[in-house]
């Protein structure tokens, strides 16, 4: 029998989604572990004892002053050399699911990488509102080394007021041109898409999901760890039989995590 | 010093300055104004300008789309600035974030504020910048204000308040009765017996100890009207709340816990047990329903952590009843809120407050009636499991410890238990503007984190919500029965300057009280410090049998508890029948005409079923619904909406509690207000048995069930008891007729608006049932929208066809529906027992609007049509719209199937579903209407889309 990768499921004041997000590395063959950062702090846990950092969906210190912002200050002060150390071995893998994805983006790790240099920002939806809907994301060919499955469409669950994928013009110019784009917001016939509500931000090239150029770190505002079950799915009682005994897609990404850092 | 950041955002969207824009132009209809423009300002005392710069870059802007000032403006050139902020005192939710972040900066904040800049830009003054704000409610005048002089400190200073006596043992009558009125509410036959005990104490009390009674004694608290001894037209009958109690305690089967907890706790699978409890937040959501209906949240969510030694919870429901959004303003009680600014805020409340706890909202309902301006009714309810070893509740030992943890405390909702218990009137707002509590959804979040990880530990022996009526009510009832002491001094509190009797009985938010075995105090502080949650150890149970207060070395409270809590004597009061006929004043879109003739033209038909689909009750809430976070916890398994197009309602919500296993937590809910308005028995037995229809519908077992009943009534006056001891009956009646048990209740009496010029207004009787419970297999349910081409659609179960009262289709008086109680259980059986076998490809309860307002949303979900034949029907508009509950629109493979699985109940083929978007239907071989179903779903999706976007 193989190890099971541990998994370092980060929960501060107002984390909301880190239970059903251990539940899917788990069930994909994960050991996660859900830590407060306050045990981080004092030592009682510590980033190099595992093998993936989640940063899991929820409103972090209340979404004060910017979603995400407050853990991203503590991350960069208290953390930065050891979230380098982390990242820089060859055998990690880091995602941040919607809040968790908001506070990659405010520490710098995604897009390039940069502890503490911000490069991009995720601010409101162009409707102004909170959306909890079911939308369409279509997998990249990306540099994201452990989702190499192109074209793979997948429905999926979106909770947030605040997914507005938004950088420079030359910055999302990078993004594109180095394939860092892994999920974008697509149509009813699988093209991405501007339209509300299936594009359910207004998000730049319908960007849903992005990875750093080592493909090891993965931001995205959809919640895959909300399609555990075949009966999260809202029209699950439509699928055919055979359909409703196939795997939940949400699991995918997660089952690719455990394997990738098997191998590596 | 102050430094002060001023933040903009240049790239992208300003949305609320657009918003405001837009209701300048379209509500105020003022076109001087060109633009707003926001800013975030930031206020920092205690620092250098070089540490504000730091501050500035790293937290409080982004690079990629904002910039900065310090101490300068930063709106350029807007002709006039409105700055709002909270007033001095009260809790900035944001305050803590940012003292974290900066000391994580490695900078000491003294005190810090947060605050809002608008800048209107165009022609305007700063008198019609400030009119603009006040008539668009940019900030609500109790909490917020717009900041005039800019502050010189941001430090709170203050004196500790004293204690009073109050000469009570030589007070009149009349004088009482002064001390009582806006504060107390306590009638003059309850100040006499507590004018006695202390006379025969010899000593005059304390504020603090009246205010204790007072609060204990409240209707809030007390339930005297449940508890009360009731005289039906002339005859003795039990109290309420005792035949309730027998009844239910005769169907335990299930029970774990009923009447005795925070909320009531049934049986579930593994050693686990659900529970559940509904509240209510009416008093404080009419004046502030922000506020109001977030803190209602909030204590509700508290009610389960509450239950037992701490449960978690895993669904919410909030059920609104207000004002038609569109009233005429001339109605409008003095002193009320408009009901469209009502709708809204308590929307944003359910949605700001659910969703940053992480609790899915995935059940709800609205109704309106013009009545309903009198006080809205605002329910939000809430769902837990926990293993069942902690599921009984606790009870303290001597030599406990008595913990306070979460929130501390401040002025915020003072009076609140008090004040709820009373009627509204014109002065309501200005005079118990205090009791408003403000909510911060992240304190109670890892207030819960703790609470569970401490359980599992083993560390709780008993847990009470501090919500209404604060400490007094928590500590009192958990030391009734071994007394306490409580050094008041030891509270945290956000500010200096609360007298004691202030600290107790405040009920500022996010605070649970615990009794921890002394040997476990270490480990329970541990745990707290690992999830930021302040506490303070207040006191212990100490064997007194007395509460005992102290502010450092003063006593200010020594009461016994016998008397605090048996000292009341029951009221004895008298209900009867008022003959008057009643004015029902319906909300105006309802049918005009009051007269029994069905439309003679298809345009006639499907006008009437416009009127009825756009209704209130009717049309479609999927645009709030969309704001509600419904999937989180990843448990979901039954969607508020699912469908073709994901805009098909169900009729429950469907969770999945433990990630691991395929048991189910179902939940659903009635009531008819309208109906209770008319008749209050069968308006009740119909409230319930839409309550376990929606729960069938789904494919629950109504056998796993248990209810909730939650009682919103006018002030108990003796036409208002007759009503409430009517329904009472008729919630018992149905308990014995499925034999299942309500579990858990609360009542609110005093839903009755009171202006100075006489007017009276009351609402229409609210009972709401709710139902919840077990189902092994969640794959073993089903949706509302219809699955396939062609197949049979049935109507299942006995109509009461003649009887159109109340209904949406018919605006008038008469017979409402009466459920065939005898037969219920049988047509219940019969639909759990069809999607138990696969055999139902969709299901969909009839209520409001009728068979064919089901049939409607089942087309919608289907994306698809309906061909309808009804034979041998004389009223054929009443065959359409009758709302008889306890009835099915199903759809089934073939007739076989069908008639093998309804043998035993009544049935009606209504005709087949096909592909094209048409609802057509036929009277034998007349064709009444061909309607289509993407027409008729603009109709319904229309009011909540302008409202919601």
């Amino acid at each position: 029998m193989k190890i099971k990768p541990k998994v370092l499921v980060l929960k501060a004041d107002g984390t909301n989604c880190d239970e059903e997000l251990a539940f899917a590395f788990n069930v994909s063959g994960g050991n996660a572990e859900i830590v407060h950062v306050n045990q981080l702090r004092n030592k009682e846990k510590k980033f190099r004892d595992f093998n993936i950092l989640a940063l899991p969906g929820g409103f972090a210190y209340g979404d004060d002053i910017v979603s995400g912002k407050i853990l991203a200050v503590e991350l960069i002060s208290f953390f930065s050399d050891e979230l380098k150390k982390f990242v820089e071995r060859k055998d990690t893998l880091v995602i941040g699911i919607c809040n968790g994805f908001q506070v990659l983006i405010l520490t710098g790790l995604l897009p390039f990488g940069n502890i503490g240099t911000i490069n991009a920002t995720l601010t409101n939806n162009e409707s102004g509102l909170f959306q909890c809907r079911w939308v369409k994301i279509k997998q990249e060919k990306s540099a994201c080394v452990f989702l190499k499955n192109a074209e793979l469409i997948t429905d999926v669950s979106v909770n947030h007021g605040e997914g507005k994928f938004l950088a420079t013009p030359d910055m999302i110019q990078k993004i594109e041109d180095e394939n860092l784009v892994v999920f974008r917001y697509v149509d009813a016939n699988s093209k991405p898409t501007q339209n509300y509500p299936e594009n359910p931000n207004g998000s730049i090239n319908a960007i849903a999901g992005i990875c750093d150029p080592t493909g090891r770190i993965l931001g995205l505002m959809p919640h895959p760890e909300k399609f555990n079950h075949i009966t999260n799915h809202p029209n699950w009682r439509r699928m055919s039989a055979s359909e409703q005994i196939t795997k939940p897609a949400g699991l995918t990404i997660f089952e690719n995590m455990i394997n990738y850092v098997q191998k590596a | 010093m102050i430094q002060t950041v001023r933040v903009q955002t240049i790239i992208g969207k300003d949305l609320p300055g657009e918003t405001i824009l837009h209701d300048i132009l379209n509500i105020l209809k003022n076109k001087q104004v060109a633009s707003v423009k926001t800013a975030r300002v930031y206020r920092l005392e205690g620092i250098s300008e070089k540490e504000a710069t730091v501050l500035a870059e790293k937290l409080f802007s982004e690079p990629i789309n904002q910039t900065y000032t310090l101490n300068k403006s930063i709106l350029k050139n807007a002709s006039q600035i409105i700055e709002i902020a909270y007033k001095p005192g009260v809790m900035n939710p944001e305050i803590a974030s940012i003292t974290k972040a900066a000391d994580n900066l490695g900078i000491k904040l003294k005190a810090a504020d947060s605050s809002w800049e608008y800048g209107f830009y165009g022609n305007t003054n700063r008198q019609k910048a400030i009119e603009i704000a006040e008539k668009l409610k940019l900030f609500n005048p109790l909490i917020e204000h717009i900041v005039g002089k800019k502050p010189d400190t941001l430090l709170i200073k203050g004196v500790v308040g004293k204690t009073t006596i109050i000469p009570l043992q030589d007070m009149t009558d009349q004088e009482m009765l002064n001390l009582s009125h806006d504060k107390l509410f306590l009638n003059l036959e309850e100040m006499k017996i507590i004018q006695k005990y202390f006379q025969n104490i010899k000593r005059d009390p304390t504020d603090l100890e009246l205010e204790t009674l007072a609060q204990t004694w409240s209707e809030h608290s007390g339930h005297k009207t449940f508890k009360a001894k009731l005289i039906v037209d002339g005859t003795e009958k039990e109290p309420l709340i005792k035949r309730l109690q027998n009844e239910a305690l005769k169907h335990n089967k299930h029970i774990v816990s009923a009447f005795v907890d925070n909320s009531g706790v049934m049986d579930f699978y593994d050693g686990y047990a659900i529970c559940g409890k509904g509240e209510t937040h009416n008093s404080p959501s009419a004046i502030e329903p922000y506020g109001g209906a977030m803190t209602g949240s909030g204590g509700v969510f508290r009610d389960i952590v509450g239950t037992g030694k701490g449960a978690k919870t895993i669904v919410s429901t909030d059920i609104f009843c207000l004002a038609p959004w569109d009233m005429d303003k001339g109605k409008l009680p003095k002193g009320s809120l408009p009901p469209a600014y009502i709708l809204k805020r308590v929307v944003a409340a359910i949605k700001d407050y659910g969703n940053r706890m992480g609790i899915p909202t995935n059940n709800g309902s609205f109704h309106f009636h013009d009545d309903f301006r009198a006080k809205p009714t605002v329910l939000v309810g809430a769902y837990g499991i926990m293993p069942k070893k902690y599921a009984k509740k606790g009870q303290p030992k001597v030599g406990d410890v008595i913990l306070s943890i979460g929130g501390r405390v401040g002025r915020d909702g003072i009076h609140g238990a008090t004040f709820s218990s009373a009627e509204m009137t014109e002065r309501t707002i200005n005079v118990n503007a205090q009791a408003v509590q403000i909510g911060n959804a992240i304190e109670e979040k890892r207030m819960f984190d703790a609470i569970l990880e401490a359980r599992d530990k083993n560390c709780i022996r008993a847990i009470q919500d501090s919500g209404g009526g604060g400490l007094s009510s928590a500590i009192g009832e958990m030391g009734e029965h071994t007394g306490v002491s409580v050094h008041l001094e030891n509270e945290r509190l956000k500010y200096k300057g609360l007298s004691p009797w202030e600290i107790w009985l405040a009920e500022s938010q996010e605070r649970m009280i615990l009794a921890i075995p002394k040997n476990k105090l270490q480990k329970f502080l541990e745990i707290c410090k690992k999830y930021n949650v302040e506490s303070s150890v207040l006191g212990k149970f100490n064997g007194s049998k007395k509460l005992q207060v102290y502010f450092g070395k003063e006593t200010v409270c020594s009461l016994d508890m016998e008397f605090l809590h048996h000292g009341l004597p029951q009221r004895v009061l008298y209900a009867k029948r008022e003959l008057k006929t009643k004015n029902l004043k319906l909300p105006p879109i309802r049918r005009a005409g009051k007269t029994q003739n069905a439309p003679k033209t298809e345009r006639g038909w499907i006008e009437i079923l416009k009127k009825v689909l756009s209704h209130g009750n009717i049309c479609s809430k999927e645009p709030i619904v969309r704001r509600y976070d419904h999937t989180v916890q990843g448990t979901n398994a039954m969607q508020p909406y699912s469908g073709e197009l994901l805009d098909g309602p169900n009729d429950a919500s469907i969770v999945r509690p433990i990630l691991e296993k395929p048991y189910g937590v179902i939940v659903s809910h009635g009531l008819n207000p309208i109906l209770n308005n008319i008749d209050p028995y069968w308006g009740s037995i119909w409230a319930a048995a839409e309550a376990i229809s929606n729960y069938v519908a789904v494919g629950g077992n109504y056998k796993d069930a248990s209810l909730i009943n939650n009682y919103i009534w006018p002030f108990p006056d003796s036409e208002s008891l007759w009503s409430i001891d009517k329904s009472v009956d008729a919630v018992c009646d149905f308990m014995k007729t499925l034999q299942i048990p309500v579990i858990s209740g609360k009542d609110s009496l005093s839903s009755t608006y009171k202006g100075s010029d006489g007017t009276v207004i009351k609402i229409p009787p609210v009972l709401c049932i709710s139902a919840f419970g077990k189902i092994k297999d969640v794959t073993k349910t089903v949706s509302t929208d219809f699955k396939k081409n062609g197949s049979l659609i049935y109507l299942v179960g006995a109509m009461d066809f003649l009887a159109m009262a109340g209904s949406t289709y018919f605006d008038g008086d008469g017979r409402i529906p009466h459920v065939n109680l005898q037969q219920l259980p049988k047509t219940l059986d019969a639909i759990h027992h069809a999607i138990q076998k696969n055999a139902l490809l969709s299901c969909h309860d009839i209520s409001e609007g009728g068979t064919i307002t089901s049939l409607f949303e089942m087309c919608v979900g289907g994306n698809m049509g309906a061909e309808i034949i009804i034979n041998g029907q004389t009223k054929i508009d009443n065959f359409l719209f009758n709302e008889t509950a306890g009835c099915f629109v199903v759809e089934v493979e073939n007739e076989k199937i069908a008639s093998a699985l309804f043998k035993n109940v009544p049935y009606i083929i209504l005709g087949r579903t096909k592909k094209e978007k048409i609802i057509s239907t036929k009277q034998d071989k007349t064709t009444l209407f061909a309607a289509n179903v993407d027409k008729l779903k603009q109709v319904w999706q229309k009011p909540m889309k302008e409202i919601f976007g």
